[in-house]
């Protein structure tokens, strides 16, 4: 998907040097880094004459291959602090890594070429489909249909709105409010508590302002308890929800605060 | 009820049915214990080949089901030739069978097997329903899990994850030959 070519399609980097060793033949643990790092730019080489784009996936591995080959070539002395400028993809630091991270991929690869032999194998059995409508007119009759195409439908919801919030579309409505109006609000917030100097309803924060400023208000009163800059506290149940400044000395007298609620996310 | 007519009773059940039905469910239709109501399936399996029909019924995700017979194929296509049922991806099989005998497992844990970052693949399988989300894992980041779904048992034909060929089998002692 990311990577196609009319050439061999190689699915990654992991792909592409298992072909080379497979080409070599030559066992995994048998092959010298030097000219599986050779063949490897090579191939990347050709495949920038052809014009083809690469991946950055296979640009990481090369410069992993040269960083082990270049290890065996000038030993370190220590390993001085080892750090990590590749992406997180590839944590290779030496050949024996790499080939166990070779043996897994095959591992995998060739348990996916099993699954595609037996998708091809069941593509050729062919189920009854009514596309979920026929089915529905046994619901009135009380059949065992009637849970089965329900239950079928919660659980359709629950995958799309899975889907929804996974997928990049999905913006949550908060991400229109900017992050300074947040921060402009908590500061009047903490302004208006530390005037009164006694709790507050948090009606008393959301009842002004048209719909997003009462989102920016709730949200910042939310990010505040976050923080812990402020307490919320409810006397009762269904009660106001009272918002305290934290540093202030709870008063007691008022509020005995049994009902605490301390946002921690 | 006599036997001929319970069996005629699940067949009719196997041939609208979408989905798996599992024998409890049928048993429960027809009032029979479950180890009936799977010696009544064996015998219209029996019976639908004997006959040599096109259909048959067979065990999948936890249940049975009834479908036409894989050497239908070619003429079914014809048939029903807008029905074009879309391969699954090298990469989108690859993530698959990682999660697959991995699960739950992570994307970052995916993409470290596969070497390539593995989103849209993941997003793909999600759309299919093959793979979902199962939880988060614990630790830095809270990570996503993703598990099979009984979706993935039904695509591939499988009664469950135990029918997987064990990972180890595939690895031959060499592995270039």
């Amino acid at each position: 998907m990311e990577y196609q070519i009319k050439l061999p399609v190689f699915e990654g980097p992991f792909d592409l040097l298992f072909h080379l060793i497979k080409k070599a033949e030559v066992d995994i643990w048998a092959i010298s880094i030097a000219d599986i790092t050779e063949q490897y730019l090579t191939y990347l080489q050709s495949m920038k004459e052809l014009n083809l784009n690469l991946a950055s996936e296979f640009l990481v591995m090369a410069a992993t291959l040269l960083r082990l080959k270049s290890k065996l070539l000038l030993p370190r002395p220590i390993r001085i602090s080892e750090q990590d400028e590749d992406e997180e993809l590839f944590e290779i630091n030496t050949a024996e890594e790499l080939f166990q991270r070779l043996k897994e991929y095959r591992l995998f690869k060739e348990a996916a070429l099993g699954l595609e032999t037996r998708e091809k194998e069941q593509q050729k059995i062919y189920l009854r489909s009514t596309g979920g409508q026929k089915v529905m007119v046994f619901i009135r009759q009380e059949s065992i249909y009637t849970i089965w195409e329900g239950a079928n439908h919660l659980s359709d919801i629950m995958h799309r709105f899975a889907e929804a919030t996974l997928t990049d579309a999905y913006t949550p409505a908060f991400s229109v409010v900017e992050d300074f109006v947040v921060a402009e609000k908590s500061a009047y917030i903490k302004s208006l508590l530390m005037l009164s100097n006694r709790p507050m309803s948090m009606n008393d924060f959301t009842t002004a302002g048209g719909i997003w400023e009462i989102i920016v208000i709730f949200i910042a009163l939310l990010e505040m308890a976050r923080q812990r800059t402020v307490i919320l506290l409810q006397e009762r149940l269904f009660g106001p929800i009272l918002v305290q400044l934290k540093q202030e000395p709870l008063q007691k007298e008022e509020h005995n605060g049994e009902r605490t609620t301390e946002e921690n996310n | 009820m006599e036997k001929e007519r319970q069996k005629k009773i699940i067949e009719a059940l196997l041939f609208l049915s979408e989905e798996p039905v599992s024998a409890d469910r049928i048993a429960a239709v027809i009032s029979v214990s479950v180890e009936e109501a799977d010696q009544f399936i064996r015998e219209l399996q029996k019976d639908l080949s004997t006959a040599r029909r096109g259909l048959q019924i067979f065990n999948v995700a936890g249940g049975y089901q009834m479908g036409t017979l894989p050497e239908l194929a070619p003429f079914l296509e014809k048939a029903f030739s807008e029905d074009v049922s879309s391969n699954l991806s090298t990469a989108a099989l690859e993530a698959l069978a990682i999660i697959a005998y991995k699960q739950p497992v992570t994307r970052i844990e995916i993409e470290s097997v596969r070497g390539v970052r593995s989103e849209h693949v993941l997003e793909n399988l999600l759309k299919r329903k093959l793979i979902r989300v199962i939880g988060r894992k614990e630790g830095p980041g809270r990570p996503l899990l993703y598990s099979t779904t009984p979706d993935f048992l039904k695509y591939f034909g499988l009664m469950d994850l135990q029918e997987l060929p064990p990972l180890d089998d595939a690895m031959g002692e060499d592995i270039l030959e």
